[in-house]
């Protein structure tokens, strides 16, 4: 059934708990934030001790990480906090860490956490998609008009990471002090958050401060919002963000869910006819060609003709019209 | 979640099959104090209701971005006299029982 819904919950109200499982070595110290019931996969608020050493190697999940306080030494650099990591399953980390201590938040996307030990990646890992950032230093906030319709202008954003696929992502986002947005909203997608400092207010669940976090399933109302300070909060969604506002409180998640596909038949309504009409809605989509579609594969001969970039065979190669003009 | 559904297939071991049971009983003590939490807070929350549809009324619901549109008071929605509210959802559209 996925991750339950989880708002608000405040980390602080909560003690660490020790960390048993295999290959994270000791003085790593978590408190759970939310896990799907399915998968295990789950957030984490994460307290590295000083002296922590974690050894090289990969997890079977994907994992992201953002550091919260502290530093980290990662292959030879200090990363201090605003870094974020995403690694992909199967991707061998170097040795992580920590001379003075760390809070880190902790994200394994698919899978319960787990730590191979090992220089080598997996060889299904898909390591081109790894990076890591300093997001407080190295990347400027944008206005939060990436979607429409847009929140308010005191929300901004830092994007971390994009499923060019699902449209998922990873953000950092905040609110400005005397920031307001009166509107209620719910998404298409899950949607979570974790305040890495300040306050912020929802009309449905009152204030959220430094340590507050929720994970939300889709289609659930959320807003009025407001922050009187200002807060600064990481924020991820499962998949395609679109903003779906309204003035009804009372509607509930099958009335929402039933709205956005209204929507969907307003806008688009020859895809609708044809997904609904025709029993084309299987539950996990209909084929897209372009993951299916057959390749040549390593063993095709090189293309004939070849092209540097700087000529191709369909500039002048067909008769000009010529003609003269009085 | 779907993000890059990255998962490398593999066993689990008894040792992390019983963290993970041992977390979702947590979880499910967590998420029944959340939802008493939430109840509890329904007065305010009456409140904060009727607050937010003056202000749309007077100052604009934001449609788009800062773009505002003032309600008129007949169009405020009416509160369904057949159920209570509700803001938790234990699985969003799967605990929603209301047809």
């Amino acid at each position: 059934m996925a991750r339950p819904h989880i708002e608000p919950f405040v980390d602080r109200d909560v003690t660490f708990k020790n960390m048993p499982l295999p290959g994270f070595g000791r003085g790593m110290h978590y408190k759970m934030l939310s896990m799907d019931t399915d998968t295990g996969a789950c957030t984490m608020t994460v307290q590295l001790d000083g002296g922590y050493r974690q050894t090289p190697g990969f997890s079977w999940s994907e994992w992201e990480m953002i550091v919260i306080e502290g530093e980290l030494q990662v292959d030879g650099r200090t990363v201090r906090k605003g870094h974020y990591f995403y690694v992909p399953a199967g991707y061998a980390m170097p040795a992580i860490e920590s001379a003075q201590g760390a809070l880190v938040l902790m994200m394994y996307n698919t899978g319960e956490p787990s730590l191979v030990e090992t220089t080598e990646h997996h060889p299904l890992a898909q390591t081109d998609l790894y990076h890591d950032v300093d997001s407080y230093l190295d990347i400027a906030w944008a206005p939060g008009n990436v979607v429409r319709p847009a929140v308010a202008t005191g929300i901004l954003i830092k994007l971390l990471n994009y499923n060019p696929i699902s449209h998922a992502m990873t953000f950092l986002y905040c609110m400005s002090p005397a920031c307001y947005q009166d509107n209620i909203s719910y998404h298409d997608c899950a949607e979570e958050s974790y305040h890495l400092w300040g306050t912020s207010w929802m009309m449905q669940f009152g204030e959220i401060p430094t340590g507050g976090y929720f994970w939300r399933p889709a289609y659930i109302n959320h807003g009025a919002f407001a922050s009187e300070f200002g807060c600064i909060a990481l924020g991820r969604v499962d998949s395609k963000l679109f903003n779906h506002f309204h003035y009804n409180p009372w509607s509930t998640p099958k009335q929402n869910q039933r709205r956005a596909a209204a929507r969907v038949y307003q806008r688009d309504p020859l895809l609708y006819k044809w997904m609904v009409s025709y029993s084309h809605n299987h539950p996990h989509g209909p084929e897209d060609f372009e993951q299916t579609q057959a390749v040549r594969g390593p063993d095709h001969p090189h293309n004939e003709p070849t092209t540097d970039g700087h000529k191709q065979s369909h500039w002048h190669t067909h008769k000009h019209h010529h003609h003269s003009h009085d | 979640m779907t993000f890059k559904n990255l998962f490398i297939d593999h066993e689990r071991s008894s040792e992390e099959e019983q963290w993970v049971r041992e977390e979702l009983a947590e979880q499910e003590q967590r998420f029944a104090k959340i939802d008493q939490q939430m109840h509890d807070l329904a007065p305010t929350r009456a409140k904060w209701y009727e607050e937010f549809f003056d202000r749309i009324s007077v100052r604009g619901f934001n449609a788009d971005g800062d773009q505002k549109v003032k309600i008129k008071r007949e169009n405020l929605p009416a509160k369904p006299q057949d159920r209570e509210d509700q803001v938790i959802w234990k699985y969003g559209v799967d605990s929603d029982d209301n047809g």
